[in-house]
């Protein structure tokens, strides 16, 4: 039978930031194809080597409708998100995502919308859903 | 051209983005981006006097600071001093559009020009050298890094234009030349939050105050150097207004 490790006692754990950002594309998108080209965008930029040492990973994702601004392309689907990452790696992982810019051949963008230390945080002072 | 990345006021307010095309959309974007000004770029050979009514409209209807720039792409040295003589009274801002070497050479010599953009494009190396960046340094002539370039190169080859980023900064340091960073946003798709630019070009080497000084403070200094332009009668003599 698989038992459960003990957690790690808070000094010996790895420090976490939370990365809110917002997402903007055409088409439909799905979290695991949210996640696909995180790490593939993370992947050209510092290679595999560099992508292990971030501990990358997509907490949470809203979906948050359609563009509803006067000028805006209604096409354009609205998501935000959090990414959580190592402490020391988070300005690396922030310069990953302006870097991506296609999803099977649509435009998307990502833009950041802030850097916190909890998820509760994140959610209140960025996502605001 | 002094500026500080660490000031809570410059964190937020005053970043332009030097290099962009379009309509009220994109503006609006840049906008909600937190950039506090931008020069809309336009091709010389297309400029007429309907894109000149079009720019006054957005002028107009805009929240931020929006200046006009011209970009010239030419041939020959030649013709990119009589393209830039022409532009100077229409344009606010003069932009060159290099990649020959001898055009490059020409728009670090020329004083009338205000930036000279993507000296790397379409070559293995950066377009830059210790004599074009003592000339461009003499003549206060910027040097624009182009994010769209590094965006939208085939992900294959954007070590390349990385490299050439990291070169170009690297003579920047030495001979102490302006540098801009700008989107060449063409749609709101290309554009991106400055935080974000910061982080991005943490990649090519800059740091955090090169990234503010090429975002913030040097596109600053030419748009205030291009308004005060009419008032200069010589070098360092310039018309007082009494008020």
């Amino acid at each position: 039978m698989n038992q459960k490790l003990k957690i790690l006692p808070p000094t010996m754990r790895d420090k976490k930031r939370y990365i809110a950002f917002e997402l903007i594309f055409q088409g439909h998108m799905t979290r695991e194809d949210v996640i696909d080209t995180i790490i593939e965008g993370s992947l050209y930029l510092y290679g595999a080597c560099g992508t292990g040492k971030f501990d990358i990973w997509v907490v949470k994702l809203w979906k948050c409708g359609k563009n509803t601004s006067p000028h805006g392309n209604p096409d354009e689907n609205y998501m935000r998100g959090i990414i959580r990452c190592r402490r020391e790696e988070v300005e690396s992982v922030r310069a990953v995502l302006p870097t991506i810019t296609r999803f099977r051949g649509k435009h998307l963008v990502f833009h950041t919308l802030g850097i916190s230390g909890t998820i509760k945080s994140a959610t209140k002072n960025f996502i605001k859903v | 051209m002094e500026g500080n990345y660490s000031t809570k006021k410059n964190y937020r307010e005053n970043f332009y983005d030097l290099n962009i095309s379009g309509n009220r959309s994109i503006i609006e974007e840049a906008e909600r981006l937190g950039f506090a000004g931008v020069s809309l770029t336009y091709n010389f050979d297309d400029y007429n006097s309907e894109i000149s009514k079009e720019y006054d409209e957005l002028k107009l209807e805009s929240n931020i600071l929006i200046r006009k720039c011209l970009e010239i792409s030419c041939k020959n040295p030649e013709e990119l001093k009589k393209k830039v003589q022409r532009s100077r009274k229409k344009a606010d801002i003069i932009m060159v559009r290099g990649g020959d070497n001898r055009i490059n050479r020409a728009a670090c010599e020329e004083r009338n020009v205000d930036i000279l953009s993507q000296p790397y494009r379409n070559r293995r190396d950066s377009g830059m050298n210790h004599v074009l960046s003592r000339q461009a340094a003499e003549n206060d002539v910027a040097v624009e890094i182009n994010l769209s370039s590094l965006l939208k190169t085939n992900l294959r080859y954007r070590h390349r234009i990385i490299s050439q980023f990291r070169h170009i900064m690297d003579l920047k340091r030495k001979y102490g030349f302006s540098v801009v960073i700008s989107s060449g946003a063409r749609s709101s798709y290309d554009q991106r939050n400055p935080m974000d630019i910061f982080a991005l070009s943490n990649c090519f080497g800059m740091t955090k105050n090169e990234s503010f000084e090429a975002l913030s403070t040097i596109p600053k200094h030419i748009i205030d150097r291009n308004d005060e332009r009419d008032n200069f009668v010589l070098d360092g003599v310039k018309t007082v207004v009494e008020l």
